[in-house]
């Protein structure tokens, strides 16, 4: 089934042009409003390229949190209300644990070792958490210098940090965007009181006013995303309505949907099931998922992959990265890798991450987990893919992975085509009738002639991502 | 004993089976072993080899051959162990209680399934003799007790001359009481009231010295009162046994002749048959043959259950033991056969019959890829358990499987069971089903022992359709007599008696559709008795009634192992009902789903289930897709275990449920 020797990266489109566009000028922020074209996922596909082997990503986490939400089952450090960082973040105020945490990170960070000595910049550097911005901006830089010491950065990377409302101001952010971010996720999540307190998030709508506001007032700072969760407890659609409606208004480049998840072991894991009031049913949760594709594509932003949108060109690259399965490096407890074709997840409480950072630099660390086999890089390539507008391009399939499994696959997505789960294009990613793409599938030889992709539609197949995906699995892993 | 409790302690068994998964593969792991260690275990009161010579010893009239009979828990397993042990048979403390209860299942339920016989030596102070003291031979031969094994018990209770009728103090008598005392009856025993666990707070012998006189007229007098826990009043028994039971009647000159009780399959020494020497002796090399398959055999080893295999070389008339003779599978040893002396004509030993299969029901390996070792199981099952028919069949949402006929539902239940705990496997059973006759308005007859083999729409007429019936039963305190009778109407039943056996205890006597029985009866009546009605049932003769197909449908397709056979006034109710059923277990797909009921082209019930709304993982945090994956790995392995009829995935569960409901209101 698996013909080819496979490079171990994505035979994905890698590189899209808008990842090594440079930044697009101020004047198009707004612009493309009007833009809800053809295709949803604007930067048109470039061929393929050698396979580049070195990762071009950076993921750094930042784990401190003024307290854990209810929902959150991340690997995080809560430091307590009292640690509010006074404006300015003066080296007085800045709390031991965040310097301790940074020290070991760049203790990682200089311990691990590029792939290639040729220096493939990196492209984007990603600081999640937690909550990045209780990180002082100094130790942001110290970060950032490290890994430009390290693996370098390109020209005009993409460097994005994850801000929470109430715990930045303008001098804080200028300072950031001083050191070099220039991208900025703000965890707004909701535009209610209640449900900000419902969440336990550290901060209010007030809060999310002024962020917003020293965001978009922020000289130098032009591409910024929205995050927003949906499906909260007592989430009524009138309030989610009015979150998106915020969310348009303040006109940020990006926006994020997460429709809420009930983890395990989390305070909400213990007080609520899926599905059950006070968590919106099932039916509502689909509906408020439509409901902000609808508005956001009226105003202007594409649906690019399952829970994000953006405005042309506004794509997060470094989340691009993860979906078209490209290698990424990662630092920080929790955080996961993918290089040289191996997944590897850090430990997630600090003592053990601090124990195996001594043993990265010690040089005593190999790691257990087995490099993914062909299989696997199937499952990867289709799970993340599919999680995307752009889709799976069947093509590139075929040449790593067989054409009988791609038409397999097919086969197995025929009823949801005709459903309208799930769309297939021609090469120039015009959606197929589904007699045509019937009869491309009639035989192996004509297989390809007219499907190039198929991607899950919007919003009705991404709302099934997970069984159409796993139906999927079932083809390649029986 | 056994039908109502046994089913009773199914509920416990489920919980077992969830706490205890290791008492699984303990059971299969040592069983084997337990029958090579029984060999020879000194702990089992090894006396030593008993000699052909000493065996001569004993005539007839120093045999006495008995059964003990009671209802479930009543204390026979207890009572057997504690004459085993006054004899020296095993000694006390040692090996397990419930001696001669081997399978797991017979422990766990309380019940006897398999026939054992074991041989006491007892020396017999008489009281009229007081200077001889004579031993004599004791054969206590243990039967299974429930309904489904009613044939097997009364060819145990033909090798018996007599029987202790065991009665627990505080209970009376119960509804199994009176069925075992009936077999026993009109096996002509001589019956011993046994008025056990006297040393409860709340026994009342005299009670049940009023209802043995009242129901089976047993002069009080007759009535042992023991306490097999205490030992108290045990010392009168195996005097009343000697003195009370008649020796066994045969005829010591005569050709040999000797009753099949019952066989079991040992890996290494074959197949090993509990007979009673009725006539003759039988003696190693001997050649036997079987009345019923005319096959010949040559004896190979014989002896006594004492209580383990005792090879004596001889066993002489009226005794009852063991013979290895060659016989390859259990199947050639039929439970009631006559063996008997190879080239003489014999008169065969009477009431011989050939098992009877009245419950049916679909299994198929749980994991669809286990064909292969559920088959093996079923194989290896069959050779210690040869009154189940098997054949092969197939479903379009099950895939192959077996067809099994059962002697009744107990026999099925256990059979899963063994099924499960001996050999690992793990089924689908479909709904249990009765063998129905359709006749058609061309003269045609068949037989139906699976539903979905019968034409939903056969294109002729159906002239007539019998269905099995049961006499049932039911003893029950007097204050639930009322909804008692309203359940037995909505089974459609017809009663044939209502009496008191005492002040608070009425006795209820119903005709029953086989069918009605099969699946949750017996819960129901627990439900609405608190827990108190005893229920035991006999088969009766086939009754016309008015019976239909019905097929369930999942968006058009028929799913064959659903179908079922319902009487036409219920069909509504019981469509409705599973559909409603099935909705609850069905999981929502990414289309939307009719589940209908049908007879013939006729929809008697729908429902819709819609489309699902929504599945997806919100986020890939912070590139770390292990434990998405993860998460849709095991939504495809979720999928995988699924039965599958057109498009639709059907969850295991959703068939399980369906044994759950078929008749209930």
């Amino acid at each position: 089934m698996l013909r080819l020797a496979f490079p171990l990266v994505s035979h994905l489109p890698r590189t899209k042009p808008a990842a090594v566009r440079p930044r697009p000028p101020l004047a198009r922020r707004y612009a493309s409003s009007a833009s809800t074209s053809a295709s949803s996922f604007s930067p048109p596909p470039s061929p393929l390229l050698p396979p580049p082997l070195p990762p071009a990503s950076a993921y750094v986490h930042l784990p401190f949190c003024r307290k854990r939400c209810h929902y959150c089952d991340f690997p995080i450090v809560a430091l307590g209300s009292s640690s509010a960082p006074s404006p300015g973040g003066g080296e007085a105020a800045e709390d031991p644990r965040i310097v301790d945490y940074v020290q070991l990170l760049l203790r990682e960070v200089s311990a691990t070792r590029p792939v290639s000595d040729d220096g493939v910049p990196l492209e984007t550097v990603f600081f999640g958490g937690g909550t990045p911005s209780l990180v002082p901006p100094r130790l942001v830089a110290t970060i950032l210098d490290a890994l430009r010491a390290r693996f370098g950065l390109s020209a005009c990377p993409e460097v994005s940090i994850e801000m929470d409302p109430g715990t930045f101001d303008a001098a804080r952010l200028r300072e950031l965007v001083g050191v070099g971010v220039n991208r900025v996720s703000l965890g707004v999540q909701a535009f209610q009181e209640d449900l900000l307190r419902a969440c336990g998030r550290a901060h209010g709508v007030k809060e999310v006013h002024e962020a917003v506001g020293i965001v978009t007032a922020c000289e130098g700072l032009q591409n910024w995303s929205m995050d927003l969760i949906s499906s909260l407890p007592n989430q009524t659609q009138e309030m989610w309505e009015e979150s998106l409606r915020c969310t348009v208004d303040a006109r940020p480049t990006h926006v994020s949907v997460y429709d809420l998840q009930i983890e395990q072991g989390t305070k909400f894991g213990q007080m609520y099931s899926p599905g059950v009031f006070p968590l919106p049913s099932d039916t509502e949760s689909a509906n408020f998922y439509k409901i902000a594709s609808k508005r956001l594509s009226e105003a202007g932003y594409n649906h690019y992959e399952i829970s994000s949108y953006c405005k042309p060109g506004y794509e997060c690259k470094h989340n691009l990265t993860y979906w078209q399965n490209r290698p990424f490096y990662a630092f920080g407890l929790g955080s996961a890798s993918y290089i040289n074709g191996i997944r590897y997840s850090r430990p997630r409480r600090t003592k053990e991450y601090a124990e195996w950072v001594q043993k990265l630099e010690d040089g005593t660390w190999c790691h257990e987990s087995r490099s993914s086999d062909m299989k696997d890089m199937a499952l990867d390539v289709v799970m993340l893919s599919l999680r995307t507008a752009w889709g799976l391009d069947l093509q590139s399939f075929s040449k790593s992975f067989g054409k009988s499994l791609a038409l397999s696959l097919c086969n197995t997505f025929k009823p949801f085509v005709e459903s309208g789960l799930v769309i297939a294009m021609d090469m120039d990613r015009r959606a197929l009738p589904h007699i045509d793409f019937e009869l491309d599938l009639q035989n192996e030889d004509d297989f390809g002639s007219r499907v190039a992709f198929i991607r899950l539609s919007d919003p009705d197949g991404f709302l099934l991502s997970n069984e159409l995906i796993s139906l999927a699995f079932g083809i390649i892993s029986p | 004993m056994a039908g109502a409790a046994v089913l009773r302690r199914s509920a416990r068994r489920i919980y077992r089976h969830l706490a205890a998964a290791p008492a699984f593969s303990r059971s299969v792991l040592q069983q084997p072993k337990r029958l090579l260690s029984s060999q020879s275990s000194p702990e089992h009161g090894a006396r030593g080899a008993v000699s052909g010579s000493e065996l001569a010893l004993y005539p007839p009239e120093r045999v006495r051959n008995f059964s003990i009979i009671a209802h479930v828990d009543h204390g026979k397993s207890t009572l057997a162990d504690r004459l085993l042990e006054l004899t020296g048979t095993i000694q006390k403390g040692h090996g397990q209680p419930q001696y001669l209860d081997k399978l797991q299942v017979e422990r766990e339920r309380g019940i006897t399934v398999k026939a054992q016989t074991a041989t006491m030596f007892y020396r017999h102070v008489s009281a009229s003799q007081d200077s001889d003291t004579p031993k004599y031979l004791l054969n206590l031969i243990d039967t299974p007790g429930h309904v489904d094994f009613s044939y097997e018990v009364s060819r145990s209770l033909a090798a018996c001359q007599g029987a202790l009728l065991v009665v627990d103090a505080a209970q009376g008598v119960q509804a199994q009481t009176i069925a075992n005392f009936y077999l026993a009856f009109e096996s002509n025993l001589s019956i011993i009231p046994v008025i056990n666990k006297i040393d409860q707070p709340t026994a009342d012998p005299d009670n049940v010295k009023d209802q043995l006189k009242r129901l089976f007229d047993i002069d009080p007098s007759e009535a042992l009162l023991t306490s097999a826990k205490t030992g108290q009043g045990l010392e009168q028994v195996l005097p009343a046994v000697i003195e009370r039971i008649p020796s066994p009647p045969g005829k010591c000159d005569a050709p040999v002749r000797m009753l099949l009780l019952d066989s079991y399959y040992d890996e290494y020494k074959g197949v090993i048959c509990h007979v009673a020497i009725v006539d003759g002796a039988l003696r190693k090399g001997d050649k036997i043959a079987s009345a019923a398959t005319g096959r010949a055999y040559e004896v190979l080893d014989v002896g006594i259950m004492h209580p383990e295999l005792k090879p004596t070389g001889v066993l002489y008339t009226g005794q009852v033991g063991y013979v290895i003779s060659g016989m390859r599978s259990t199947k050639e040893a039929r439970i009631g056969d006559t063996l008997h002396q190879a080239k003489s004509t014999v008169e065969p030993l009477p009431g011989f019959k050939p098992a009877k299969h009245m419950v049916f029901s679909g299994l198929y390996p749980a994991d669809g890829s286990d064909f292969e070792a559920l088959s093996h199981a079923i194989e290896k099952l069959t050779c210690n358990d040869a009154s189940v028919s098997i054949t092969k069949e197939t479903s379009n949402a099950l895939g192959m499987g077996f067809r099994c006929g059962f002697l009744g539902l107990l026999h099925m239940d256990v059979f899963h069971q063994r099924l499960e705990q001996e050999y690992g496997a793990q089924v689908i059973s479909t709904i249990p089903t009765v063998p129905y006759i359709f006749e058609y308005g061309d003269g045609s007859k068949v037989q139906v022992e699976n539903p979905a083999a019968l034409a939903s729409n056969p294109g002729k007429r159906v002239a007539a359709c019998w269905e099995p019936t049961v006499i049932a039963t039911i003893i029950i305190p007097s204050e639930y007599v009322g909804p008692v009778i309203m359940l037995c109407s909505e089974r459609r039943g017809e009663q044939l008696e209502y009496t008191f056996i005492d002040a608070q205890r009425a006795l209820l006597k119903y005709q029953l559709p086989l069918k009605e029985i099969i699946v949750d009866f017996y819960n129901e009546l627990k439900g609405i008795t608190s827990g108190y009605a005893t229920f035991d049932y006999e088969d009766s003769e086939y009754q016309q009634s008015d019976l239909v197909k019905m097929d369930i449908l999942l968006n058009g397709q028929p799913v064959d192992a659903m179908a079922t056979i319902v009487h036409n006034q219920k069909a509504q109710r019981v469509g409705k009902e599973l559909v409603e059923k099935l909705k609850k277990f069905i999981e929502r797909q990414m289309f939307e789903i009719t589940i209908q009921a049908a007879i013939g082209s006729k929809v008697i019930a729908r429902e819709t289930l819609s489309a699902m709304r929504k599945n997806v993982l919100a986020k890939c945090y912070g590139g770390d897709i292990t434990r998405k994956k993860k998460l849709l790995e095991k939504q495809k392995e979720g999928k995988k275990r699924m039965k599958r009829v057109g498009s639709v995935d059907i969850p295991q569960e959703a068939f399980h449920e369906l044994l759950k409901v078929s008749n209930s209101k």
